[in-house]
C-alpha cells in the first residue's frame, strides 16, 4: 500500500498519505523530492525557514509545534503558509519536513 | 375446518403465544444495560420517568414533535385498536352491558348495548381508515418507501383484512354475530368444554376473522409487533433518573483570589481592569 | 482510492497498524463466519442493541432527522436503514422469522460485501443520537454503530485515523502523540501569548503533586485551538485554583469510544485514574471535547476496574455554577462580534450540558443568536465520531455531511458580514468546522466556548 521514493540512492518509505515513515532518513534532497509530490516547483528561502523550524522543533520535542507558534516564530502568518504549502502547515509543511502525519482531532 | 379452527387451534395459539412472548422477553432481559446511555434532558424522579414513558407510549410525544401527520394517523390507529380490543374483551364479557355497570350514570342495559354497538362501529371504521393511511404512506412518501420491507406492508394489509372482516360482521345484518354466542363459546373454551357443535362456528366470517387473529397471535412474538413491549423496554434504557454530580471546586475562594490580584502582574494590582 | 463497489470508505489501517493495537486481522475468507461469531457474543450482552434489532417498526421518522441522509440522500444513511445493514444479518442468524422467511422480513446471508458495506456506512454515522432523540421508541442507532465498529475492529477493519490514534493513546495517553516535553513547551508558549494578548500572568502547572483540581484538556488544543487552552488557564488562575494538567493523560477525548470500547477506551480510563491517584487530587475537571465528555461522564463508572474516588465535572459546569453565583466578573462587550452556538451532539443529547453552555454564552457574549433547531434538537456538524478523514472521497463526503449544519449557520445571519463567530465547544467539531466553514463559505470563525469566557474575564 505504501510507496517509496529514492533519494541519492537511498529508498525512503512513505505511508499512504505520502509522509515519511522514518523521520531520521530526512535530508534536504528528500524535502525537494516530497515538494514535487505537493506540486511545489521551487523551494524558496521562506520554504526552508519553515521546514527547518519544523525539523528543529520536532527533534527537540518529538511533535509538531502549535500552528500559532509556528506562525509566530517564523514570522509567516497562516495565510502565507498556505501560499507556500498549499496543503497547509500540517499536511504540507510537516510532510516536507519529514515529520509524521499529525493525528487526532486535527 | 370448524374443529381445527374452533376447537383445537385456540389452545395451540395460547400456548405458542405465551411461550413465544416469554422466550423473546427472556432474551431481552438476558442482555444487559451495560453503560449509561440515558438521553438528556435528565429526569429527576421516577415519577418524571413514568410521565415521560407514559407520554411516549400513550400519546406518541416524539411523533407529535417531529411529524404531525404520522402522529395523527398512528395515534388514531392505536387508540382505535385499543378500544376495539378492549371492547372485545369487555363487551363480549358483559354482553354489551358494561356501561350499565358504571355506578351513578343511570345507563340502562339496553342503552349500554346500543352504546357498545355504536362505539364498536365507529372505532371499527376509524381503525380501518387509519390503517389505510399508514399503508398509503408506505407507498406515497419517499422516505417511508425507502425504509419499508415486504413484511411491513404485509402486516398492514393483513390487519386491514382482519379489521375488514370484523366490520362486515358489524355492518352487514346477514353476518351479524350476537354477543351471547361469543360469550358462551369463550366460556366453554376456557373451561375446556367441547365447542365444536356451537352455532357460532357456522359463521364463515367468524371463522375467517378468528383464524386470522390466531395466526397473528402465534406470529406476534416473532415479528415487529413486539414493539408493544419494546416501547417500554427501550424507553426504560434511555429515559431514566440521572443526577449530575454537584459543581463546586475544592478550596476555591474567588473573592479572595481577586482581592489578591492573582494573575495580574505585580504593580498593576491597583489599576482598573486589563 | 478508498472505495468499494461504489461505496466511499475511510482509508483503512494496515495489518501492521492493527497489530500495534493488539488486533490480528482476520483473513478475508474467514471474516463472514467470524463476524457471525462476534455478533452472537455481542447481542447477548447489549440490550440496547437487541432492542434496535427487534423493536423498530419502520415508521420512517428518523429519515428527515438525520444530517447524513439530509446531506447525502443516500438511502443507507437513513438511521433505520443503517441499522438494517446489520439487522438483516441478525434476523437471518438469530431469529426464527429470519431463518424461515428470509427476504420477506428483510433477512440476508452474510458475505464480505456486506461487511464492506458496514465499514462504509458505520463510519458515516457520526453517533450523534439525534435519531434516538426523535424515535418514538428511543431506539439508539448509535448503539448499533458502536457495536458495528467494534465488530469491524475485531475483524481487523478500522480506519487508519482511529488506529493511529489508538496507538498514540497507548504510547503517550493522548490522541496527537504529544510527549511531555512538547506539552510543557506549548504551555510555556501559551503563558507568553496570554501575557502578550491579555496582559495577565498565567502559569500552566504540569504534573504538580498535591493539586486540588486535575484539568484534562483536549490534546487538539495543543495544536489547533490555542484560545481554548488560554481560556482554561485564565479561568483557573482567575479563581485562584490549585490545579494541574497531567502529562500522562493530556486528553479529554477517548477515541476508544468510537471504535474499540473493550480495550482502547478502557486503557485511557485507567491512565486517568492512575494519574488522579498519583497527583493526589480532589476533583477532575474536563475540557472541551464532546465524545470525550460522554466517554468520561457516562462510561468511566462502567469501564473502571476500581471504585472512583473523585467527582468528575465539566469545565462548563463549574464556570456556569460560578456565573450563577456571581463570582466571575465577565464583560460581554469584549466579545462583540455576532456569535451562534453549535451544540455538540454529545453535550446536549448525552451529557445534559444544554443549559450550562447558555449561561456561559449569555454572560460572555453581547450578540448571541440561537440557530434553528438548537439545544437537544441540534444537528451534528458532520464530523462526529472522528469522521475527519482527509482522503479525497471522504473529504467530499464530509462536505455533504456538514451541509445541514451550514444551512443552519447561514440562517442565523452571523456570517453575513464575514466577521461572525461559530462557537463549537468540542475538538472534533472544531476540526470538522475549520475546513467546512471555508468550503461552505459561511463567513465565520470557529471558536470554543471557554475561549470566549477567557476573553471576557475582567481582572481588575
Amino acid at each position: 500500500m505504501s510507496a517509496a521514493i529514492v533519494v541519492n540512492g537511498v529508498e525512503i518509505e512513505l505511508d499512504e498519505d505520502g509522509f515519511m515513515i522514518d523521520p531520521d532518513l530526512w535530508n534536504e534532497d528528500a524535502a525537494m523530492a516530497l515538494a514535487a509530490s505537493e506540486g511545489i516547483l521551487e523551494l524558496t528561502e521562506d520554504h526552508w525557514k519553515v521546514i527547518n523550524y519544523l525539523r528543529d522543533y520536532y527533534k527537540q520535542y518529538q511533535i509538531a509545534p502549535m500552528v500559532r507558534k509556528l506562525c509566530q516564530d517564523t514570522g509567516c502568518n497562516l495565510k502565507y503558509i498556505y501560499e507556500l504549502f498549499p496543503s497547509g502547515p500540517a499536511k504540507g509543511a510537516c510532510k516536507m519536513a519529514g515529520l509524521p502525519k499529525p493525528t487526532g482531532c486535527v | 375446518m370448524k374443529l381445527l379452527i374452533g376447537q383445537i387451534l385456540p389452545y395451540i395459539t395460547v400456548t405458542l403465544f405465551t411461550l413465544g412472548i416469554l422466550y423473546r422477553l427472556g432474551r431481552w432481559a438476558g442482555a444487559r444495560i451495560v453503560h449509561n446511555i440515558t438521553l438528556s434532558p435528565w429526569l429527576q424522579t421516577n415519577g418524571q420517568v413514568a410521565v415521560r414513558i407514559g407520554s411516549e407510549a400513550f400519546l406518541f410525544r416524539n411523533l407529535f414533535r417531529f411529524d404531525k401527520a404520522l402522529w395523527a394517523g398512528a395515534l388514531l390507529m392505536h387508540f382505535a385498536l385499543l378500544n376495539i380490543i378492549g371492547g372485545h374483551i369487555v363487551g363480549f364479557g358483559t354482553l354489551g352491558e358494561e356501561f350499565a355497570m358504571i355506578p351513578g350514570l343511570g345507563i340502562t342495559p339496553e342503552l349500554s348495548v346500543e352504546m357498545s354497538d355504536l362505539l364498536g362501529s365507529v372505532f371499527g371504521i376509524l381503525l380501518f381508515v387509519a390503517l389505510l393511511y399508514l399503508l398509503y404512506r408506505r407507498f406515497a412518501l419517499e422516505n417511508v418507501k425507502l425504509v419499508t420491507k415486504p413484511s411491513d406492508n404485509l402486516w398492514l394489509i393483513y390487519l386491514l383484512v382482519l379489521v375488514g372482516i370484523g366490520n362486515i360482521m358489524r355492518f352487514v345484518p346477514a353476518y351479524h354475530i350476537h354477543y351471547e354466542l361469543v360469550y358462551e363459546y369463550m366460556a366453554a373454551l376456557i373451561l375446556f368444554q367441547p365447542v365444536v357443535h356451537m352455532e357460532l362456528l357456522e359463521s364463515g366470517f367468524f371463522l375467517a376473522h378468528y383464524l386470522l387473529v390466531q395466526i397473528l397471535l402465534i406470529a406476534l412474538p416473532f415479528s415487529k409487533l413486539m414493539h408493544l413491549f419494546g416501547m417500554f423496554a427501550e424507553r426504560y434504557i434511555v429515559n431514566r433518573v440521572y443526577h449530575d454530580p454537584a459543581p463546586g471546586l475544592p478550596n476555591i475562594d474567588v473573592a479572595a483570589a481577586r482581592k489578591a490580584g492573582l494573575g495580574v502582574p505585580a504593580g498593576d494590582a491597583a489599576e482598573e481592569g486589563v | 482510492m478508498p472505495e468499494y463497489k461504489g461505496m466511499v470508505q475511510p482509508q483503512r489501517a494496515t495489518p501492521d497498524d492493527m497489530r500495534k493495537i493488539h488486533i490480528e486481522p482476520v483473513p478475508d475468507e474467514l471474516k463472514p463466519e467470524k463476524a457471525i461469531e462476534f455478533l452472537d457474543q455481542i447481542r447477548k450482552k447489549f440490550r440496547s442493541f437487541v432492542m434496535a434489532m427487534e423493536s423498530c417498526t419502520k415508521c420512517g421518522q428518523c429519515a428527515e432527522n438525520c444530517h447524513t441522509y439530509l446531506g447525502t440522500r443516500d438511502p443507507n444513511n437513513i438511521p433505520t436503514n443503517r441499522a438494517e445493514l446489520i439487522r438483516k444479518i441478525y434476523k437471518r442468524y438469530f431469529t426464527l422469522e429470519g431463518r424461515w422467511f428470509g427476504k420477506l422480513v428483510g433477512a440476508e446471508d452474510i458475505s464480505l460485501d456486506i461487511i464492506e458495506q458496514w465499514y462504509s456506512y458505520f463510519y458515516q454515522c457520526s453517533q450523534c443520537r439525534r435519531c434516538a432523540h426523535v424515535c418514538p421508541f428511543g431506539i439508539d442507532t448509535c448503539e448499533v454503530t458502536f457495536i458495528g465498529r467494534q465488530l469491524l475492529h475485531w475483524l481487523g477493519i478500522t480506519p487508519k485515523l482511529h488506529a493511529s490514534v489508538g496507538a498514540a493513546m497507548e504510547r503517550v495517553g493522548n490522541h496527537t502523540n504529544l510527549p511531555k516535553p512538547g506539552i510543557v513547551d506549548t504551555l510555556e508558549f501559551m503563558s507568553e501569548e496570554i501575557m502578550d494578548e491579555f496582559g495577565v500572568e498565567v502559569e500552566f502547572p504540569v504534573d504538580k503533586p498535591d493539586s486540588d483540581i486535575m484539568y484534562i484538556p483536549s490534546s487538539a488544543d495543543f495544536l489547533l485551538n490555542p484560545y481554548t487552552l488560554m481560556g482554561a488557564g485564565m479561568y483557573f488562575t482567575y479563581i485562584g485554583a490549585n490545579w494541574t494538567i497531567p502529562s500522562t493523560v493530556t486528553e479529554a477525548g477517548n477515541f476508544g469510544l468510537l471504535f474499540d470500547q473493550y480495550w482502547t477506551q478502557r486503557g485511557n480510563v485507567m491512565r486517568l485514574l492512575n494519574a488522579a491517584q498519583e497527583l493526589g487530587i480532589k476533583k477532575i475537571v474536563w475540557g472541551e471535547c464532546g465524545h470525550g465528555w460522554r466517554a468520561a461522564k457516562m462510561y468511566i463508572p462502567s469501564l473502571a476496574d476500581r471504585p472512583i474516588r473523585w467527582p468528575i465535572t465539566h469545565i462548563h459546569d463549574e464556570v456556569a455554577d460560578m456565573i450563577r453565583k456571581n463570582e466571575l466578573k465577565l464583560d460581554p462587550s469584549k466579545n462583540y462580534k455576532p456569535v451562534t452556538l453549535h451544540d455538540p451532539c454529545n453535550y446536549v443529547r448525552a451529557c445534559g450540558l444544554n443549559d450550562n453552555m447558555r449561561v456561559l454564552m449569555r454572560a460572555s457574549v453581547s450578540d448571541f443568536r440561537e440557530m434553528t433547531p438548537h439545544g437537544m434538537d441540534n444537528f451534528c456538524c458532520g464530523g462526529g465520531s472522528a469522521i475527519l478523514f482527509d482522503d479525497p472521497e471522504m473529504y467530499q463526503r464530509r462536505i455533504l455531511l456538514s451541509k445541514k449544519k451550514a444551512e443552519q449557520v447561514r440562517a442565523t445571519g452571523v456570517g453575513k458580514d464575514g466577521d461572525g463567530i461559530l462557537c463549537a465547544p468540542c475538538s472534533i467539531c472544531k476540526a470538522q468546522l475549520y475546513p467546512m466553514v471555508e468550503e461552505h463559505e459561511l463567513g465565520v470563525e470557529v471558536k470554543g466556548l471557554i475561549d470566549l469566557v477567557g476573553k471576557a474575564l475582567v481582572w481588575k
